[in-house]
């Protein structure tokens, strides 16, 4: 597409001097609300509360006044955008400050508050029909796939990751600057990298195809697979024998961290130390399972009767 | 690895790879192709200065091969040999720090007036491993670095051996001094953030996270923390000890990148599938967050690797896997400008303290894997582009006129 504009007005109206050359779209009758910009989208289901179509101008007044500074700090903006402005006063920041910490320390931890934003937030989404989840799924696999595969997924704006497990660019080059320092030849590296896309791409897959039964939660999946010895070496393709145990036990020990929502504490899965260190080999059943990605498919098919939620990587 | 560079090394002449006078050859791979001539010149201070003159093409559109600084950036001089993974400009000077997957963290300083800017490399230290990530000391003495040897390194820039202040279980990710607090803070994929008083060995304190810390922004007493699966948990630096809020990230897929707002009213996220969020955190601005979509070509959907405000004017640039990057601005909801798109990802970007510089590097930031990284071929390049204020300062919406 080329570059996302406004609808012309003038177009609109019937009589616009620019013609092919404008730089507005020749449409008729748009809303003002579609992306045609590119902004404002607001994707997903019936987020009524940040419905707003053009997001801008259309505060009531009331808003924009001393809105409680959630943090008791920073400038008490207007609508004016900040060309340049500097900070409010810092005696100001500090008033406001005290003001509203107080209130916010009284709460006794600071999870009550954070609790009913969240519920606010993800009030709009209940995934309660899962018809309507599930066309949001497909819509959103057509359309909006990104190039990078290694990572979660969450259907619905603000409500939890339907597929966890996220790889970041910073975490697979790490990996595989790893390996090569421990030898391993590129190729192999390749290969590892193209078996946790095969695997990821899998857990896409099921998602698209299962029912979207309940909310995701957080559940403990994965029976451990085989255990593969740490550092053996080159990958066979039915063989529980990982190439690069090392690193893709890192990767797959933090996709285990990632998995569960519990911080630190050591996951059901006994054998994949969490923090210690993530480096180090350890036996793991995430290349097993990656190995055999239909064998891991019925494992954890067998575990989370409706929901595809652990991957064949994970592991918790 | 390399050996770190020293002042005198440079004025010998000897590291440097450009030739004298230039021709077209040089080797970082100029915009040759585009049909552009370059010429370079070393002046009595060892500033590189390129001057690009354009030659008329018949036929701009095709360049044989694409064009790795197609907005005729100026180059940094002697850039990392492998991938740049930061991007950090002192807050006091025109100091540029990159730290790279050559385990290398490397300052330079940055020359401007006018429209005529020059690079000096100044010096380098080592990391053991490769290092991603890089802040500066607020009265720019010191720059700290952190990376995958999973230590976090100060170093006074000023003289002095680099000394290890910070240490994580698993590589650090991201590394913010707070000035206000006379703290560092380290983020890591060990899923803690942990912060540090310089001059003791153990953490003042250990923040768990739910998991592995993939962005960090700070603007004192806001801080907001991406981490994997699309948490993003906001902290008040005048209780870090308890999450101020967790929320889902508003987009869909993996967090690339957080950025706080100026007036610490709210930050911007940014994701792999090409989209920034803009969140405020009360509630009662609620209305006013959004998401949009850049870094898009056609199907392709590239992700958002940096997002940076500038320091004046409040507006923010984006830049992504594609190789543009662009300037906006969320209170209008524009787009200010788009640049061209070079050849390489861009995985890092910075504006200088003041916003009349941007940084930004173009090389491979891994979003294809490892089979598209050629250690043989593949550049890194650090570029600085001068922000125009069309292209920078906020425009009111563009209703009815033009331009």
């Amino acid at each position: 597409m080329s570059f996302k504009k406004e609808p012309c007005r003038n177009f609109q109206r019937g009589h616009c001097r620019f013609g092919e050359a404008c730089r507005y779209l020749h449409v008729t009758q748009q809303q003002p609300k579609s992306n045609v910009f590119g902004f404002g989208t607001q994707t997903g289901l019936s987020q009524q509360k940040k419905s707003n179509p053009l997001g801008f101008g259309t505060q009531t007044g009331s808003h924009q006044q001393q809105k409680s500074n959630p943090f008791g700090f920073g400038v008490q903006s207007s609508s004016h955008p900040k060309a340049g402005t500097d900070f409010v006063s810092k005696q100001n920041q500090s008033k406001l400050f005290q003001n509203t910490w107080t209130r916010s320390t009284s709460t006794p931890t600071g999870v009550a508050p954070q609790k009913s934003d969240n519920e606010t937030q993800a009030a709009n989404h209940k995934c309660t029909d899962p018809e309507a989840c599930r066309r949001q799924i497909v819509e959103d696999f057509e359309s909006e796939r990104p190039l990078w595969k290694l990572t979660c997924y969450g259907h619905s704006k603000n409500a939890p990751c339907d597929i966890v497990g996220d790889i970041s660019y910073e975490e697979l080059r790490a990996a595989a600057y790893d390996d090569a320092k421990h030898g391993l030849n590129f190729q192999s590296i390749v290969e590892r990298e193209r078996n946790l896309l095969s695997s990821k791409l899998v857990e896409f897959d099921n998602l698209l195809r299962k029912p979207y039964a309940v909310p995701p939660g957080r559940s403990s999946s994965q029976t451990p697979f085989s255990g593969a010895r740490p550092n053996s070496f080159p990958l066979t393709a039915q063989n529980s024998a990982p190439p690069l145990v090392s690193s893709f036990n890192q990767l797959g020990a933090s996709q285990n961290l990632g998995l569960g929502i519990r911080p630190f504490t050591p996951s059901n899965n006994a054998f994949v130390q969490l923090n210690p260190n993530p480096f180090s080999s350890q036996s793991s059943n995430t290349f097993g399972t990656n190995n055999m990605p239909h064998r891991s498919e019925g494992a954890f098919n067998g575990h989370i009767p409706a929901r595809t939620r652990g991957s064949p990587l994970h592991l918790i | 690895m390399p050996a770190p560079f020293t002042v005198s090394q440079l004025i010998s002449g000897s590291n440097f790879e450009a030739k004298f006078p230039l021709s077209l050859s040089l080797s970082h791979g100029f915009g040759v192709s585009g049909g552009l001539s370059l010429s370079l010149s070393l002046s009595l201070s060892n500033l590189l200065v390129v001057v690009v003159s354009e030659v008329p093409m018949s036929a701009f559109g095709t360049p044989t091969a694409p064009n790795p600084n197609p907005n005729k950036s100026f180059e940094v001089a002697q850039p990392p040999s492998d991938s740049v993974s930061s991007l950090s400009f002192s807050p006091k000077a025109n100091y540029l720090v990159a730290t790279s997957w050559d385990n290398q963290v490397r300052c330079w300083e940055i020359m401007h007036s006018g429209a005529v800017v020059g690079s000096t490399p100044k010096a380098s230290i080592s990391h053991d491993q490769p290092v991603l990530c890089s802040t500066w000391k607020d009265d720019g003495t010191t720059v700290f670095s952190g990376g995958c040897d999973k230590q976090a390194k100060m170093w006074p820039l000023s003289g002095g051996q680099p000394m290890t202040v910070a240490m994580h279980d698993a590589p650090i990710k991201e590394i913010a001094w707070i000035p206000e607090m006379n703290l560092l803070v380290t983020g890591s994929w060990d899923k803690t953030l942990k912060y540090w008083d310089t001059r003791q060995s153990n953490p003042v304190h250990t923040q768990q996270l739910p998991d592995r810390c993939y962005a960090l922004t700070v603007r004192h007493p806001l801080m907001v923390v991406g981490t994997a699966d699309r948490n993003l948990i906001v902290f008040n630096l005048q209780n870090p000890q308890t999450e101020f809020k967790r929320i889902t990230s508003p987009l869909k897929y993996q967090t690339r990148c957080v950025t706080a707002f100026p007036d610490q009213q709210g930050f911007l996220v940014g994701s792999i599938e090409g989209r920034v969020g803009v969140h405020h955190l009360d509630d009662s601005q609620q209305s006013k967050n959004f998401t949009f979509k850049c870094h898009r070509d056609g199907n392709e959907i590239y992700s958002v690797n940096s997002l940076n405000f500038h320091p004046v004017h409040h507006t923010f640039a984006t830049a992504g896997s594609d190789g543009a990057f662009n300037f906006w601005d969320k209170d209008s909801k524009q787009r200010l400008k788009a640049m061209a798109r070079c050849s390489q990802p861009i995985p890092c970007s910075t504006f200088n303290n003041d916003g009349s510089l941007f940084a930004y590097s173009s090389c491979y930031d891994w979003s294809k894997g490892a089979e598209n990284h050629n250690p043989a071929t593949a550049k890194s390049h650090i570029f600085l582009h001068l922000p125009q204020e069309s292209e920078v300062k906020s425009k009111p919406r563009n209703t009815t006129g033009r331009k």
